[in-house]
């Protein structure tokens, strides 16, 4: 086990820096996700922390060393990568001894650490195959299997499950989660589904375009989100965007009026300064609006598609040209209604400036 | 016939009618023609004229054990020769991977009199390059042209040459279709480059280097160019003389097409059971 620490970290490919600076600790033990869209500069930091990628500045400590200039094979990290990356040629068996093989490990201790990891991962009977007559679950197995034979100090997951159809994917996702527990070892994940991130994650590191955006644990990033993006990326359904302008100063803060109707207004405490006219944007999620009358301001949008899943349903409607997707007790009862007049609490909403930071 | 597939086979025909005019009925025609006797007239059938002279013809046996020979030795180094440079082509280090790529491919394009004419050129014992560059080092120059085994060498360095880039381009396309996640799952694994293509590289090459190697064969059991042109139709004294040269003399020198046909048959039943083993012998595993 191993702590994790990156200062200032920064990649460029010729002149185009996709990794601007990153700063981060992960601690011994701790189970981190890093999430963001394609292109975020993700996969990069994680092979960055593996060696598969040098780094253009700053330092990469594990386990209190410097790792900047040490080979990826003596990182003490594993990697499960996304393609699996199997020895096609090669049983199940020899897929998770050939690392130890090759670098002259007792055979008696190989045996031990394959018939370990083949039990952890109840991949016993699959040990004589090859790759290619497994299905894709499986192979994800053999290919966490290589990385717990190494015995790693960390683990790194790079979309170890992005291959894997819904069904299999939550499976999985359990039993890394699982893995995470037994193993007690620090991993990095990679991915850019919010629900991995959210349900697998003590700690979530969102990034965008190069930059870490914000690091906390799951519920902080969705009760607390740092800026605009951060509250768009963590929760699904997104949250509702909705543009408005301070309509007045108040001591303590001021007034938000949307921008599509006037007559929705908010009060909002700010400890930031704020200038009356400024444009923001207000963000709330789908399931914090309330019923008519129950929050601080109604609000009455016209319905466009409503898709019911049973327990809950989503009512994706348009104000002024705004898409609103709002949360809703099992409605399909309710018949084919035109409007619908829901209640906005105050204390559910997110106020950001032009430029997507938080306002508070 | 369905009517509709009229239409379709009108079209195919102007082609098959060349086809079956050109290739399948010479095919079966000189199976025909090594059964008979074709040095009387008219032509008579005979079993041993040709089949039975074949098995106690010493020229016979020469061009065969010529033929091994090359492809005994050719095709081995050859197939090396083309793995490592295929190896090379594929580092990302290499800088202006497509120019060495066109050089490595471009003796195939080369018209075949005149790289002759410059390997003899260069081969010459007394004013070409090499026997210069063996006697500034203080060997003994070689008579190319003269000496059997020498002849043999110079024909084996000529057709590696030619061949050697071809192979590489398909062991190169062979090995880009391996992903580049495996050698750095091997490397993270602590796996040496040594190591892994070893372990890694040549077996997921294996069909690759099979295709190249039968490919090769092929070639060999036909090879006619270089001993022709390079060595003086196999010289000397038939020192380089293969199958192909053999039966190339009988049929179009001595114009014995019979015999020439039962060798043709020979060289392509040798091909195909060379290509076989070598399939059986290097074949997956399932």
């Amino acid at each position: 086990m191993a702590k994790i620490k990156l200062e200032n970290v920064v990649k460029s490919f010729g002149a185009y820096q996709v990794v601007h600076g990153a700063n981060l600790e992960i601690e011994d033990g701790e189970f981190t996700v890093f999430v963001g869209p394609s292109g975020c500069g993700k996969s990069t930091l994680l092979r960055m922390i593996a060696g598969l990628e040098d780094i253009s500045a700053g330092t990469i400590s594990i386990g209190g060393k410097v790792v900047n200039d040490t080979e990826p094979s003596d990182r003490g990290i594993a990697m499960v990568f996304q393609s699996y990356a199997l020895y096609p040629h090669m049983t199940v068996r020899r897929n998770l001894s050939f690392g130890l093989e090759m670098n002259g490990n007792s055979k008696a201790d190989t045996a031990r650490r394959v018939a370990l990891a083949a039990n952890i991962l109840q991949i016993n009977e699959l040990m004589d195959r090859r790759p290619a007559q497994l299905s894709g679950g499986q192979r994800q197995r053999v290919a966490i299997g290589r990385a717990i034979v190494r015995e790693p100090q960390v683990f790194l997951f790079d979309e170890p499950l992005s291959n894997l159809d819904a069904e299999l994917r939550v499976q999985m996702r359990v039993e890394i989660s699982k893995l995470h527990k037994q193993l007690g070892t620090t991993m990095i994940y990679v991915t850019h589904d919010q629900t991995e991130a959210m349900t697998l994650a003590d700690k979530i590191v969102v990034l965008r375009a190069g930059h870490i955006e914000q690091v906390g644990a799951p519920l902080d990033l969705y009760d607390d989100p740092a800026n605009q993006f951060v509250a768009g990326f963590v929760g699904s359904p997104k949250m509702n965007f909705l543009k408005a302008d301070v309509v007045e100063k108040t001591p303590d803060g001021a007034v938000v009026a949307l921008s599509s109707d006037r007559k929705v207004r908010f009060a909002f405490p700010l400890s930031t300064e704020i200038s009356e006219g400024a444009s923001v944007t207000l963000g709330i999620r789908p399931e914090h609006f309330a019923p008519p009358g129950e929050g601080d301001a109604d609000l009455t949008v016209a319905v466009e598609v409503a898709e019911h899943l049973g327990n809950t349903s989503y009512v994706h409607a348009s104000l002024a040209g705004e898409t609103v997707v709002i949360e809703q007790p099992e409605s399909r009862h309710r018949g084919d209604r035109r409007h619908l007049t829901v209640g906005v609490p105050v204390g559910r909403l997110f106020l950001f400036d032009q430029t997507g930071n938080r306002l508070r | 016939m369905l009517s509709r597939n009229r239409a379709a086979y009108a079209f195919l025909a102007p082609y098959l009618l060349i086809f079956v005019t050109f290739w399948l009925w010479p095919i079966i025609n000189s199976l025909l023609i090594s059964f008979q006797n074709t040095r009387v007239n008219p032509w008579r059938f005979s079993l041993s004229a040709n089949w039975g002279r074949l098995f106690g013809d010493p020229a016979f046996y020469n061009a065969l054990y010529n033929t091994l020979i090359i492809l005994v030795i050719q095709v081995p180094v050859m197939i090396a020769l083309a793995t490592v440079m295929a190896v090379l082509l594929n580092s990302p280090l290499l800088k202006a991977r497509p120019l060495y790529r066109f050089a490595f491919f471009a003796p195939v394009v080369v018209g075949e009199v005149a790289y002759a004419a410059v390997f003899r050129l260069m081969f010459s014992a007394d004013f070409g390059i090499i026997n210069k560059l063996i006697t500034s080092v203080g060997l003994s120059p070689v008579s190319w042209f003269d000496n059997a085994n020498a002849a043999m060498a110079l024909v084996i360095i000529a057709i590696t040459w030619r061949w050697a880039g071809y192979n590489a381009i398909i062991l190169l396309a062979g090995l880009q279709s391996i992903p580049d996640d495996v050698y750095e799952a091997a490397t993270l694994d602590r796996v040496s480059k040594f190591q892994q293509f070893v372990h890694i590289t040549l077996p997921l090459l294996k069909p690759i280097i099979s295709f190249c190697v039968v490919l090769s064969v092929i070639g060999t059991m036909q090879l006619f160019t270089e001993p022709f042109l390079i060595t003086n139709r196999g010289g000397p004294g038939g020192g380089t003389e293969t199958l192909g040269l053999l039966l190339y003399r009988q049929g179009f020198t001595s114009l014995n097409f019979g015999y020439a046909s039962a060798i043709a048959y020979t060289i392509a039943g040798l091909a195909v059971a060379i290509s076989l083993l070598n399939l059986m012998l290097g074949g997956e595993k399932k």
